[in-house]
């Protein structure tokens, strides 16, 4: 017999029922927070970040490729590493399923890592990620949103001796140490376009990155724009073959 | 020069602390959910259903494929709901189902089956399945009955009377609707453990979307690290 509580249809619908409104009230206090976001300031990015693509150089704006909205996925892929980190290749999954339809929704999905570019092209292929651009970047940009973390900063965590057993196989899934694993530090930055400046308007990481990493409308719901789907706006939804 | 608000960086920064304050606030609620989720009273679904698939008639229990836990998304695809000749399939459906096979190889790394069901017959599925390059399993319920019975569908009578769907009296029902439903496999029987409908679904896409709605949540508890690559579990299993 299953231990779980078994109850009648209408036992169910009753505690249903009850939960629906309290899933109601999460939902719309999720769309006061998405508001919230999308009315935070925007701060001019004045720093000229270079980033190597298969196609050369590229910078920040480049990266929009004539969208006006750009999301980064800072995927902890650093050069010791010998394959790219099992967690963010879940969010990178995700981010992959999810493209077409940011792409018809005026957003960019972009991946960064401090690896060299021939490293993270072939891990692509081998993942299938063919909807996401990957580009490497020197230390700087990472550094500066907090995704890369210094020998300094890290001694009290490695000398702690209190390492915790994810950290140690997530490393070890990685081909690093703990060291190099943890230098690097995921996240996601968001930009946008406006009159040829380019502005951040949103950063997140830890936990902020399973709301978003998962679903196009968690997506959309940090980008500086949203949904876009106001009752005078067309609708921009296609399958994900007619955009 | 932009007409939205800009600020420095110390601006943007003051604003994003007390964001993230109610953002956390927020998450916690939605786990606070996730768990009296999980806490609902299981039903037996004593009902026989059969559905057609790539590998013939199944049963409902048959189609957990060997896992404890079925996600069953109920797709919206002719009969009813057909867009056009060229597009007999729900297009805020196949919005849905194109999350699914980006987060499936993880989803069945940790015991839960995910599939798609439609009333359409198989033959009209699996073309519009290929066309639009899915993986997961999609299976036809036919005439059993079940995506009415689990408030996704509703009958000619239910659509000129009136039906529930989300759980709310609704006088003039379409006559399909979005909805998802998970399900217990234990000891060989099929319990019902949940359905979410209309916004709802909007909060499954994504591995953990999907967990919270799963009979047994993101993890056992132990914290144990069950995720890999989307290649590695099947690497892991044929070692």
């Amino acid at each position: 017999m299953t231990e779980h509580r078994v109850g009648t249809q209408e036992e169910w619908q009753s505690e249903r029922d009850e939960l629906l409104a309290e899933e109601k009230k999460l939902t719309h206090r999720g769309d006061e927070l998405t508001k919230k976001r999308q009315e935070l300031p925007w701060v001019e990015v004045e720093k000229d970040y270079e980033f190597e693509t298969v196609d050369g150089t590229k910078s920040l704006a480049d990266l929009f490729d004539g969208r006006s909205q750009l999301m980064i996925y800072h995927f902890m892929f650093g050069p010791p590493y010998e394959t790219g980190c099992t967690v963010c290749s879940s969010i990178a999954d995700n981010f992959n399923a999810n493209a077409p339809h940011l792409n018809g929704g005026d957003v960019t999905v972009v991946l960064v890592s401090r690896a060299p570019v021939e490293k993270l092209q072939a891990y692509k292929e081998r993942m299938g990620w063919d909807n996401l651009e990957w580009v490497s970047t020197g230390d700087e940009f990472n550094r500066e949103l907090g995704f890369l973390n210094t020998e300094e900063e890290l001694k009290p965590f490695l000398e702690s001796g209190q390492i915790p057993m994810t950290v140690e196989k997530m490393a070890e899934l990685s081909g690093t140490d703990v060291k190099g694993y943890v230098t690097e530090g995921p996240g996601m930055s968001v930009y946008t376009l406006d009159d040829g400046t380019v502005y951040r308007t949103y950063v997140t990481t830890s936990r902020g990155l399973e709301e978003v990493a998962m679903g196009y409308y968690r997506l959309l719901d940090r980008t500086p724009r949203g949904r876009h789907e106001g009752a005078d706006e067309p609708i921009w939804l296609r399958r994900h073959d007619e955009y | 020069m932009t007409e939205h608000r800009t600020g420095t960086q110390e601006e943007w920064l003051e604003a994003s602390r007390a964001l993230l304050a109610a953002e956390k606030e927020h998450m916690r609620q939605g786990d606070e959910l996730a768990r009296r989720r999980r806490e609902l009273p299981r039903v037996p679904v004593k009902k026989e259903y059969v559905f057609e698939t790539e590998g013939g008639e199944k049963s409902l229990a048959d189609l957990f494929d060997g896992r404890p836990q079925l996600l069953v998304y109920h797709f919206m695809f002719g009969v009813g709901y057909r867009v056009d000749e060229d597009n007999p399939g729900c297009t805020g459906c196949s919005f849905v189902a194109d999350h699914f096979d980006g987060v499936r190889p993880h989803l069945n790394g940790h015991g839960v089956t995910l599939v798609a069901e439609s009333i359409a017959p198989l033959d009209q599925l699996l073309p519009f399945k290929e066309r639009m390059g899915w993986g997961f399993p999609w299976v036809s319920s036919g005439d059993s009955g079940f995506k009415y019975d689990f408030g996704a569908a509703f009958t000619d009578d239910q659509q000129e009377n009136g039906a529930e769907y989300n759980f709310s009296p609704i006088e003039r029902p379409p006559p399909q609707e979005t909805g998802m439903s998970a399900f217990a496999l234990e000891d060989g029987i099929v319990h019902h453990t949940y359905s979410t409908y209309a916004r709802g679904v909007e909060q499954l896409m994504g591995t953990f979307r999907y967990l919270d709605v799963a009979p047994l949540g993101r993890n056992d508890g132990t914290g144990s690290i069950w995720w890999r690559r989307n290649d590695e579990y099947e690497m892991e299993a044929a070692r």
